[in-house]
């Protein structure tokens, strides 16, 4: 237990810290880096928790595919790979008073509904884990439990493809 | 556990029971979609004119001849309201309501997009995809027993109606509304995310028949968490509904994108937005009415002035309308907080009436407009009596019923929107709607009376309007319904009294 | 027969529907006929409905229509249906006369308008409208016609819609009733919510009137008083009656029908209607509405003593004769309210309509100014229209003597002050009516003037800003040569004729010597008798009451015959009373002060924050950075922040609620 909380320490902190610079760093190559230190870090927790098939989509479409687009965004719009000055804007006092509080009313409301509780202990074995929160599991809610969502994200994606092509699309 | 016990479990996949019928509507607008697709891309030659939208017409039109079948199911005393896909789903009369609000939305802003989009030589069949399926998007949400659900269904609604703002990519308003649009909607779709973790947090489950189940079975001790799940949704839905203070993105979106974009955006977007409030709200968090009831208050009431007094000085016609759709939310809102049957029933007769006398008013300013989908100021209107009479006493009709005057169906929703308020105990929200529909009588009075003066002297005309068939078509329902609901509600009413939303426990 | 109730309504209907399909194929003059056929055909339905209803017994003469359930409002249905009792069939009676006439008459007036299929139309519709008001047997078909009224009134004010000030004061009017219409439909909801019904009477006795004696007294007081909010905007009285004078922009008969005779009564009608709950508020209740009603009689005479516009002196004499009724009504003495408004629907529509046959005669001119001696040239007209001044200044044994007469009865019986402001309004009444039909029809003709001084008539037109020299058929004074005046066509004369025998034996309704010729008290004792105060004052003061009322109308008319034709005493005429005490100066700068100030202040707001995207783009140019970026991106943050800030606040008021 201790060694998970040691981890979740050092993840916590460097996803925060990361996430800090990420909104602070006035070049943009290097936000778009941040955010990655903060995506894996969001993966680890999941490793932490034995969600390993998260863990790992995490890591492939976060990372994988949306950090790199964002780069490849970066590249072709031509916006300026140094340092950028103009990054910051004159609302930005106002927006962090909201962040904070935004952070502080949540932080509370989680503190106050389950302070210290504890998971409660499984004993389990790797098997029936496996069972409930292995890719396994999730392969059999998607067709079951969550067939329509699943139906649906397809109609969604569907739809995306058909805005992509009407955006991208020249006359 | 053996290695082989896991393979045999994947192999035997229990799907669950999924009842065609129910879902007959969703798939027939998907199907609709996708037949778009494959005759463009699979004919070499133009097909006629009008091919695309007589297509999507009639899509809707299938989807709500199922509704019919499957209100006669759920509103039969013996068979009832039911889940399908493993309690994904609901059906219930509320359900079928809201599969005909917005079938009837699509098919409206199709007959309009019809000639719009040949007028701007924009013709194919993207448009009408995207409007099916972001159509279909938003009956998934009204039909959503699960919260995952409902933000599935949020997200296909707004997706395609991001692309749709943008739609017309000659227009620097049209492209920066569809940029500011998706913006501040995945802005706000992370509230809403957020607020279904905190619901699963705090009651353990995203389903809605469980949710309302665990509410009624404890008492929470530390309700905080719960509370702020509602304050986040609330931002989702508030967003999606154009309720103040999320209601930034209102006015200029609708004025940036194209006009019959926009008049499916005030019309089916919006009455999914309130299906989703109503169902989740209303009926699964009924426990805790006394605590999001005075926020709803709060709500509807800056929405309905700021949506009527803002609108009073604007001069873009465009514009005013959006305010316009502004204040109708808080009115619609106005149901939502009395959270009764009656009120919700109330609510449910708005959003069906508000359906058509939108799309009617967006109607007419997309043939105002003109080429180039600009003429949108107030002397655009000028003498409009003269050059088109007809056009001049439809939108006339339009007008008076969203200032909510006698005989036409937008009075009988304020009425019953405000009884239900009066009804709930809400004597000052009851007033202070009033009050807001007497304010916002000027603004539809400004553009009536701009209608029926003839130019001034030297004023060159207004541009030439035409009148094409579908845009007629689509008119002349939205004044029939306004005009006959106005006069003879009952059976509307009826309708709205049987399609209160209930929520089931998954297992049914 | 009873049934034929149907038809009352129906008629009117079917002739605006016809005029709507064929209106144009019609053209002049059958469409005009046709709306007078059905109109008068309405008239005849009334009567037969009228004779069906004499023919029962006294305490069973009501009659319950059911036209159609309607819509559902709680747990029973509201329906379309009609009251059919002494009080609506003497609102139908005369509405359907007076406006038959009024019909027939346009006939004439409306000679060679371009719209004139149109004018009828609107004309039916307002007749149908008005029918359902006083027809309809509950609170909502009542406001259905209400609105239904207000709405053609609207229309036919701004009839010549090109002009500027007709569509202004289309738009003032219609802005003002909404007032008035917001306190209905209150009253509305709160006779809902407490009685549980907003039918008047029901068969199974469910209706709101038949047990409002369990009202509350603050309940039924807060009842009444916003139904008199919603009385007062449509009738005319302070501080809603801003809209009336300005109302009459629209075509004469319209002024006649609608703004003297039906429309601008149906407050007083409304009032009497729930005058069970009016009974059971607190006492101060009925008084608020007869102070309102003397201060607004005494307050519009006094504005029409120094009218120019021949229009507008019968516009502030309606405004204060409707001050009369409502303090009859205050006064609890519901009979003479009803009394007055049949008689004064009678002269009224009788002056409207001789007015509108001077215009007529002169081509179109309205300053009294220039008028003078007409009697030679319009014998009919001015005959009528002399009728018609005696009647309203209250001289024996013309219609208006008997019906003010009873109501300064019930204002002396009520509060002596009442009495005495009901008794210094009758004076000026005579005064200024007296000093129309001199300037009008005596004295020296000075029409010729008219032509000399149009320039100058123009400068104090533009002066006094409600004066229109050419108010009507787009024809400027200025292009004809010295108009004589001439007599109007016979469809014009007549119903100036009829409503003339009218006017001089309307008093013969309801005489007060004995029980038995006082017909109008007896055929209302039915719908009033619970309700109607009668003053407690002997035979002798009444006699005292009346000699001091006939004394005071002949003092109004000696006055004003010294002063205009004789010219012995010069006319005090101020300004101050021109302008009507620049009261609506006063609102039109505070609207324009302060309120557009508000106005403007949020605009900026809606500028500064939310507009700002498109208005602020150049600005943002400015301040550095493309110009693409400003358009796209610049103020997505500032919605944002306001979308986040939305959320701090609905996650803050769920904290306090969770108990934070």
């Amino acid at each position: 237990m201790i060694a998970q909380n040691i981890a979740f320490g050092i993840l916590a902190a460097s996803s925060v810290l990361a996430a800090i610079r990420m909104v602070t760093t006035k070049n943009v190559v290097h936000a778009a880096l941040y955010l990655v230190v903060v995506l894996g870090s969001v993966a680890a927790n999941y490793i932490l928790l034995a969600a390993e098939f998260v863990a790992v989509v995490q890591l492939l479409v976060y990372i994988g595919a949306i950090v790199v687009l964002f780069l490849f965004g970066v590249m072709l719009t031509r916006a300026k790979l140094g340092h950028e000055g103009e990054l910051d804007n004159d609302q930005r006092g106002l927006a962090a008073v909201t962040a904070l509080l935004i952070l502080g009313i949540l932080g509370y409301v989680l503190v106050d509904y389950f302070g210290d509780d504890k998971l409660p202990q499984l004993n389990r074995t790797h098997e029936q884990l496996n069972a409930t929160r292995g890719t396994g599991a999730v392969g059999n809610a998607i067709f079951s439990t969550y067939l329509i969502p699943f139906e649906v994200v397809s109609v969604l994606l569907l739809a995306a493809l058909v805005g992509a092509i009407v955006l991208a699309r020249r006359d | 556990m053996t290695a082989a016990l896991l393979f045999a479990q994947v192999e035997k996949v229990a799907t669950p029971k999924l009842d065609w019928a129910a879902t007959a509507p969703l798939l027939i607008l998907c199907g609709a979609a996708l037949l778009l697709l494959l005759i463009s891309s699979l004919t070499t030659s133009r097909p006629a004119r009008g091919t695309y939208a007589v297509i999507t017409v009639l899509a809707s039109a299938f989807a709500i001849g199922t509704a019919g079948v499957l209100w006669a199911r759920v509103t039969d005393a013996e068979r009832g309201a039911f889940t399908t896909a493993a309690g994904a789903l609901t059906v219930d009369g509320f359900s079928v309501f809201f599969i005909v609000v917005i079938s009837l939305g699509i098919a409206l802003s199709a007959l309009l997009a019809d000639d719009y989009l040949r007028r701007e030589n924009l013709d194919g069949p993207e448009l009408y995809v995207l409007m099916l399926l972001s159509g279909a998007g938003g009956i998934v949400m009204a039909m959503a027993n699960d919260l995952i659900v409902v933000f599935l269904g949020l997200e296909t609604l707004s997706i395609a109606l991001y692309v749709m703002a943008g739609f017309n990519r000659r227009r620097a308003e049209s492209r920066e509304s569809a940029m500011k649009y998706f913006v501040l909607g995945a802005f706000s779709s992370a509230f809403l995310l957020y607020g279904i973790a905190f619901i699963y947090g705090a009651t353990g489950s995203t389903n809605l028949g469980d949710i309302a189940g665990f509410l009624n079975a404890n008492t929470l001790e530390h309700t905080g968490l719960l509370l702020g799940g509602f304050a986040l949704l609330l931002v989702g839905f508030g967003f999606k509904a154009s309720a103040v203070p999320f209601h930034v993105w209102t006015p200029d979106v609708y004025q940036g994108a194209p006009t019959p974009v926009t008049a499916f955006m005030a019309s089916a977007s919006k009455a999914a937005a309130f299906a989703a409030l109503l169902r989740v709200f209303v009926s699964t968090f009924a426990e805790y009415r006394l605590d999001w009831q005075p926020l709803i208050w709060g709500i509807a009431v800056l929405t309905l002035v700021v949506g009527s007094v803002l609108a009073i000085v604007q001069t873009d016609v465009k514009r005013m309308m959006a305010y316009s759709s502004i204040s109708h939310a808080g009115f619609i809102l106005v149901g939502v907080q009395a959270a009764t049957a009656q009120g919700v029933s109330a609510a449910l007769f708005y959003v069906l009436s508000y359906t058509f006398m939108i799309v009617g008013t967006f109607g007419v300013a997309t043939l105002v407009s003109g080429k180039g989908d600009e003429h949108h100021g107030l002397e655009a209107y000028r003498g409009l009596s003269r050059r088109r009479p007809g056009l001049a006493l439809t939108f006339t009709v339009f007008l008076l019923a969203q200032a909510g005057v006698p005989l036409t169906s937008g009075f009988l929703a304020k009425f019953y929107v405000i009884g239900a308020a009066v009804d709930a105990h809400s004597y000052a929200l009851a007033l202070i709607a009033m009050l807001s529909s007497v304010v916002s009588a000027f603004l539809y009075l400004r553009i009536v009376v701009a209608m029926y003066m003839t130019d001034e002297e030297g004023a060159e005309p207004g541009p030439r309007v035409r009148v094409p068939l579908g845009a007629g078509v689509a008119l002349g329902l939205a004044v029939a319904f306004t005009v006959v609901v106005g006069i003879l509600p009952q059976q509307v009413v009826h309708w709205a009294d049987r399609a209160i939303p209930v929520v089931l426990a998954s297992g049914r | 027969m009873l049934s034929a109730v149907w038809l009352i309504p129906a008629l009117p209907l079917l002739g605006a529907l016809l005029l709507l399909v064929f209106g144009r194929k019609l053209g002049e003059p059958w469409s005009g006929v046709l709306a007078t056929l059905m109109v008068a055909g309405s008239f005849v339905a009334g009567v037969v409905t009228f004779l069906g209803l004499l023919d029962r017994p006294a305490e069973e003469r009501q009659f319950l229509f059911h036209v159609f359930d309607w819509l559902p409002v709680g747990g029973f249905n509201v329906d379309i249906g009609f009251l059919v009792d002494p009080l609506s069939m003497t609102m139908v009676l005369f509405v359907t006369g007076v406006g038959a006439l009024i019909h027939l008459y346009s006939i004439g007036y409306m000679h060679g308008d371009r719209g004139y299929p149109r004018f009828f139309l609107y004309l039916n519709l307002f007749a149908f409208s008005m029918l359902m008001l006083v027809l309809g047997d509950n609170l909502l078909v009542t406001f259905l016609g209400w609105e239904g009224v207000g709405a053609c009134s609207y229309f036919l004010i701004s009839f010549w819609f090109e002009k500027m000030p007709n569509a202004v004061a289309g738009k003032k009017a219609f802005v003002t009733n909404r007032i008035g219409d917001w306190g209905y439909m209150l009253g509305m909801f709160l006779t809902f919510t407490t009685l549980g019904s907003i039918t008047y009477f029901a068969k199974d006795g469910s209706g709101f009137l038949q047990h409002a004696s369990g009202l509350t007294g603050v309940t039924a007081t807060a009842i009444a008083l916003l139904l008199f909010v919603g009385a007062a905007g449509k009738s005319a009285q302070l501080p809603l009656y801003v809209w009336l004078p300005d109302a009459m922009a629209g075509p004469t008969p319209v002024s006649a029908l609608i703004h003297a005779a039906t429309m601008v009564t149906s407050g007083v009608y409304l009032m009497v209607r729930v005058s069970p709950v009016l009974a059971q508020s607190y006492h101060w209740a009925p008084q608020v509405i007869a102070w309102i009603g003397a201060i607004t009689a005494l307050f519009a005479a006094t504005v029409a003593v120094s009218q120019r516009d021949i229009k507008k002196v019968l516009a502030y004499s309606t405004v204060s004769q409707l001050g009369y009724m409502f303090l009859a009504v205050g006064s609890g003495a519901y009979v003479a309210a009803i009394f007055h408004m049949v008689t004064h629907a009678f002269f009224k529509a009788l002056l409207f309509l001789g007015s509108g046959s001077v215009i007529h005669g002169m081509h179109d001119e309205q300053d009294m100014r220039f008028m003078g001696a007409l009697r030679k040239l319009m014998p009919i007209t001015a005959s009528t229209f002399i009728v018609g001044w005696l009647a309203i200044a209250g001289v024996p044994p013309f219609a208006g003597f008997w019906s003010k007469d009873e109501i300064l009865l019930s204002a002396w019986g009520n509060n002596k002050a009442l009495w005495a402001i009901g008794l210094v309004t009758a004076l000026l009444t005579a005064y200024y009516m007296s000093r129309q039909v001199f300037m009008v029809f005596f004295g020296e003709p000075r029409w010729d003037q008219a032509h000399h001084v149009a320039g100058e008539a123009e400068q104090s037109a533009a002066a006094v800003d409600d004066e229109r020299t050419d108010v009507a058929h787009g024809v400027a004074v200025d292009e004809h040569p010295a108009p004589t005046p001439h007599e109007s066509p016979w469809t014009m004369w007549v119903p100036l004729v009829v409503l003339a025998v009218l006017a001089v034996l309307g008093g013969g309704l309801n005489l007060p010597f004995n029980h038995d010729v006082s017909f109008l008290a007896n055929w209302l004792e039915p719908v009033v008798h619970a309700t109607e105060v009668v003053p407690d004052v002997a035979t002798a003061t009444k006699v005292g009451l009346a000699v001091v009322a006939i004394i005071a109308a002949l003092a109004g008319i000696a006055l004003a015959a010294a002063v205009y034709l004789k010219q012995r005493v010069r006319a005090v005429e101020p300004e101050l009373l021109l302008h009507a005490y620049h009261y609506d100066d006063a609102l039109a700068a505070f609207f324009g002060g302060p309120g557009e100030a508000l106005a403007e202040g949020t605009a900026m707001a809606d500028k500064l924050v939310i507009d700002g995207a498109v208005n602020g783009a150049g600005t943002l140019v400015r301040a550095g950075g493309s110009r693409l970026r400003v358009v796209q991106t610049g103020y997505v943050r500032n919605y944002a922040l306001g979308i986040a800030g939305g959320a701090v606040l609905a996650l803050g008021w769920f904290l306090v609620r969770a108990g934070l």
